[in-house]
């Protein structure tokens, strides 16, 4: 176990360290002024330029110049956006937590929907039922994300008027910025309609969250109803069959954990995949999230932002995938220490 | 139904055939690749078929609705755009750039991925669990955001899109096929042939290659997905393709401006999105079977 | 008594060329006490008539029989519940592979606790019934002759050997204390000191506790050592029934014999370079089933009668479904004097083998 831990963390390390040097090595490959890629300042004169250029130690070797990057990573020090010239630190981390949000609430709906669909869609199947859920599944994962988004606004904010098109929570309420996740914003903010805050913040939540929902969940179906069908087959069943268990303890008791443990790994890969579309979606609904910043960044082409954005989804993507093959592999007692996962 | 036979023998079809014929049985699956076929031809065939010149503009015929409207006519069957552009040969060529593009995307990306794959499953003998630990990991970064930090390197445009797609896609092949090929060299019917005096090309040929087919037409259909989605979305989010290229994600951002009075503006370039890909998950759905249910007669 | 009772059992099945009949009217009887042992090669059914008995056939087979009943009651149109409470009691079953039919991720002491019926737990508190769970865990292992439970209990299925894991399979079958064992092909990969021990287990088991044991092999030497009579299958038809000794002394179908013949006895000193004795040809596939009796193509005693199939005869409790049985003349009106010694002269005589 501690040899498993170790393995883990060495990996991350290794991966996190290739990611760093990766997004050292971008503002070289963007085009536009070397300078003001790195640091995010346009200088205005040659005496600005002569002083950037030695704060950021260009005129000495790419290993100064990389160790000067990791002290600035680790210290706070981002630098700013080139075209805003507000400090890309605090921005990420305004926007961050917005996308969180959304991600959070979508992989609790295709968590709490689609597995347990998935499982009673494996146990009985090939009845109507079954076929609906199936015909449903594929439907689901085949759907472009942006145009789902489009649909729901069209039928429920142009058509019906139901919800809001945009933003998190109405102006109206004056919610402050704390952790930057708003249902747990307007706890502690202390207004005196704090329900009808939260109504509203649901309300503006809903459409984005089901945009990405539907396809992670139907994603979620598919693989819990192939699992499970796989493991009733299973030689283990049929001799628990033979000694008389009922259909209900036999899947409780067996068929449930070993449909789910193969599995883990591919439900975890979706969760990056969640981010992705959250950040797609985020554009639609102008929800403030890192998606929606970071796109706004590629427009403007505010390197030093587009930068700074991509290290910090890359790096919260590898560390989520890692953790979960890890607690994966942990939880797992079958596999031998040697053995991959094969899907 | 009997067959009649002269003599007592059994018929068995070889196991591709048989994939064949439990594709056949799933309904879904045939009328998937039937769908698909029709979207290959609209894709050969745009420019012929397509009524109007997708180009042309024509302040006559602004915003006219498509034909099951009160005020549509046949002439334009789907109607007009904001430019007086017709709807429907605009839609036929962008089925055509984007599942043109995504054939082109899988194509060069199963050719370098396989490739590379193999070589390195064949020839390497250095154990480096680390460089496979971390293919792994690299490989769990979604293909839109690879997409999107390589269009933000190059520039925006068809061509880079494609480019960016097909880079973060490749890695997913090139893991797949060298931990098939490896695990494969380890099977005995390898070792019979490395007996019989095989040398390694001949045994990827011969012995290895066949069964790495059908793993690679699975993946293969996956991938096709995952890249027509993603050329939308690049298109969508204008880093893609741009006008005056014709893309349906890019045609379905181009349409939000007048999404208020033109609805179907919106609809009609998803459906399209949505039809190709559900063709190939159809497709890809009733191939797995197959091959997962062909020995059951 | 009869525990199992089963006539005419047949198996109808739809394939892409029409009905298949797999299971011929399969009859045998399993009484109390009693090792029965049902024979047959691969493909000859014999897995088939465990699933009907025990209930997990699929639902695209049919079942047709004039019986199949278990102490009387009617297996076939009885509701999934009784069936259920039948098997958690009384039956029990043996599988083939012991790590397939283990949860490769529960510990094999949760899994054997598991299997003991909730109604032997008559303690009070919730310590002490784990308590007795676990010591009446612990004595079943002991008694199919595992000594240090300790040990294996705290193991997964993939850690332990396969000849302690079918002891454990045992163990858990005998934890509801069944009147009936099923022992589907339970001794078939392994090496012959397991099999020994395996085997001697189960006579011991059926000495002390009386318990009645189906076994299904092909292994012919393990089923002359246990069992007592015995039933032989071909091809889903039953060609021979009776007890071990009269099949081994005089085998009455040409099929019994030749698998009787066909087991190489290393006792006996084979002349070098003498042919081993087999039928020519194959089981038949499910496609291409002959009609009447099914040995009809292989069989070297086949004549113009064997396209219908023979019934069931019985000769001093010895029973047989051949229309030209060994060492008997033969039972046809229609034959005439030359047919009807045309068998039995030459083979007492030991001068015509029927393999020639």
């Amino acid at each position: 176990m501690i040899k498993l831990l170790i393995r883990y963390f060495n990996l991350m390390v290794i991966t996190i360290f290739a990611l760093i040097v990766l997004s050292f090595l971008l503002p070289y490959l963007f085009p536009g002024d070397l300078l003001t890629n790195v640091s995010g300042i346009v200088p205005q004169s040659e005496l600005q330029r002569e002083a950037l250029a030695k704060a950021y130690r260009l005129d000495q070797s790419y290993f100064s110049q990389f160790q000067l990057y990791l002290s600035n990573l680790f210290s706070g020090n981002w630098g700013v956006s080139s075209v805003s010239q507000l400090d890309l630190l605090e921005e990420i981390k305004r926007a961050f937590p917005a996308t969180l949000e959304l991600v959070i609430y979508a992989l609790l709906v295709a968590t709490f929907v689609g597995i347990p669909v998935g499982f009673i869609s494996g146990l009985k199947h090939h009845n109507p039922a079954d076929f609906s859920v199936v015909t449903f599944s594929i439907v689901g994962y085949s759907f472009p994300v942006f145009w789902l988004a489009l649909l729901f606004i069209t039928i429920f904010c142009l058509q019906l008027q139901w919800l809001p098109i945009s933003g998190r929570v109405d102006l109206l309420y004056e919610v402050q910025h704390q952790t930057g996740f708003v249902i747990i914003d307007i706890w502690l903010s202390g207004l005196d309609n704090t329900k009808d805050a939260y109504l509203n913040a649901l309300r503006h939540a809903i459409l984005p969250t089901l945009s990405i929902a539907v396809v992670t969940t139907a994603l979620f179906i598919r693989f819990t109803r192939r699992s499970t069908m796989d493991v009733m087959e299973k030689g283990y069943i049929i001799a628990a069959k033979s000694r008389g268990f009922t259909q209900r303890q036999i899947f409780f008791k067996h068929g449930f954990k070993n449909a789910l443990i193969p599995i883990l790994p591919i439900l975890a890969l979706q969760i990056s995949t969640l981010i992705t579309n959250a950040m797609i979606v985020e554009n639609i609904f102008s929800w403030p999230g890192i998606g929606y910043w970071l796109i706004q960044a590629i427009y403007q082409q505010d390197y030093p932002a587009i930068r700074a954005g991509m290290l910090v989804v890359a790096l919260f993507v590898l560390t989520l995938t890692i953790t979960i093959e890890f607690i994966t592999r942990a939880l797992d007692p079958t596999k031998e220490e040697t053995a991959r996962a094969a899907v | 139904m009997q067959r009649f036979s002269l003599y007592q023998e059994e018929f068995h079809p070889s196991p591709l055939a048989n994939v064949w014929i439990e594709f056949k049985r799933s309904h879904l699956a045939v009328f998937g690749l039937i769908i698909l076929g029709l979207f290959l031809l609209v894709t050969i065939l745009a420019p012929i078929i397509s009524p109007y010149d997708p180009y042309m503009q024509n302040t006559n015929t602004i915003l006219l609705p498509p034909v099951w409207e009160p005020n549509g006519s046949i002439s334009h069957f789907f109607g007009t755009d904001a430019l007086g552009r017709d709807v429907l040969s605009r839609l036929l060529y962008g089925i055509r750039v984007t599942f043109g593009s995504s054939l082109i995307i899988v194509g060069i990306a199963v050719f370098i991925g396989v490739g590379f794959g193999a070589l390195a499953g064949l020839l390497s003998g250095i154990k480096s669990s680390v460089v496979n630990h971390l293919f792994d990991s690299i490989m769990s970064i979604p293909t839109l955001l690879i997409a999107i930090v390589v269009v933000a390197i190059l520039g925006t445009g068809l061509a880079n899109a494609i480019f960016a797609i097909t880079l973060a896609l490749v890695p997913q092949f090139i893991h797949q096929t060298r931990s098939f090929v490896k695990s494969e060299l380890t099977k005995d019917y390898v070792t019979l042939d490395k007996l019989d005096g095989a040398g390694p090309v001949r045994i990827f040929f011969k012995s290895i290659l066949p069964n790495m087919v059908e793993l690679i037409v699975v993946q293969a259909t996956i991938a096709l997905s995952i890249a027509m989605i993603d050329i939308s979305a690049l298109g969508f989010l204008s880093l893609g393709a741009q006008t005056p290229s014709i893309e349906l994600g890019q045609i379905l951002s181009e349409s939000l401006d007048s999404a208020y009075v033109t609805p179907w503006l919106v609809a009609l370039p998803g459906i399209f999105i949505l039809l190709m890909v559900l063709s190939v998950n159809m497709v890809g759905e009733g191939l797995r079977s197959a091959l997962r249910n062909r020995f059951n007669h | 008594m009869a525990l199992l009772d089963i006539k005419n059992l047949s198996l109808y099945i739809e394939t892409a060329n029409g009905v298949v009949k797999a299971l011929d009217k399969i009859s045998f009887v399993l009484n109390e006490g009693e090792i029965k042992a049902l024979v047959g090669e691969s493909g000859s059914g014999k897995t088939l008539v465990v699933k009907a008995i025990i209930g997990a056939l699929p639902d695209y087979w049919q079942i047709k029989a004039d019986r199949l009943t278990y102490k009387g009651q009617d297996l076939i149109n009885m509701s999934y519940e009784q069936r259920r409470q039948i098997m958690r009691r009384d039956i029990a079953v043996v599988f083939q592979e012991p790590t397939s039919s283990l949860d490769p991720s529960v510990k094999l002491g949760d899994q054997i606790e598991e299997s003991i019926p909730p109604e032997f737990i008559n303690k009070g508190w919730f310590w002490e019934r784990n308590k007795q769970r676990k010591d009446i865990a612990i004595g079943l292992l002991h008694k199919v002759g595992i000594r240090n439970h300790k040990k294996w209990m705290n193991c997964f299925p993939h850690e332990i050997p396969s000849n302690v894991s079918q002891k454990i399979m045992i163990a858990m079958a005998l934890a509801s204390e069944p009147s009936v064992l099923i022992a589907d092909d339970s001794t078939r990969s392994m090496e012959s000191t397991t099999k020994t021990q395996v085997l001697r287990l189960l006579v011991k088991l059926n000495k002390t506790k009386n318990l009645s044991i189906l076994f299904v092999s092909h292994d012919l030497l393990s089923i002359t050592s246990i069992a007592n009579s015995m039933t032989v299958l071909y091809c889903g038809q039953t060609v021979e029934s009776g007890k071990v000794r009269s099949l081994l002394k005089r085998p009455l179908h040409p099929y019994t014999k030749a698998l009787l013949d066909s087991a190489p006895s290393f006792q006996i000193s084979l002349p070098s370079k003498s042919p081993l004795k087999a039928l020519k040809g194959t089981i038949p596939s499910l496609q291409n089933l002959p009609t009447g009796c099914r040995l009809g193509p292989r069989c070297p005693n086949a004549r113009k009668e064997c396209v219908v199939a023979p019934p069931m005869r019985n000769i001093q409790d010895h029973q047989y479904a051949c229309h030209y049985p060994l060492h008997f003349p033969s039972h046809k009106k229609h034959a005439t004097n030359e047919m009807v010694l045309k068998s039995a002269p030459e083979e007492i005589a030991g001068k015509k083998d029927i393999y020639d």
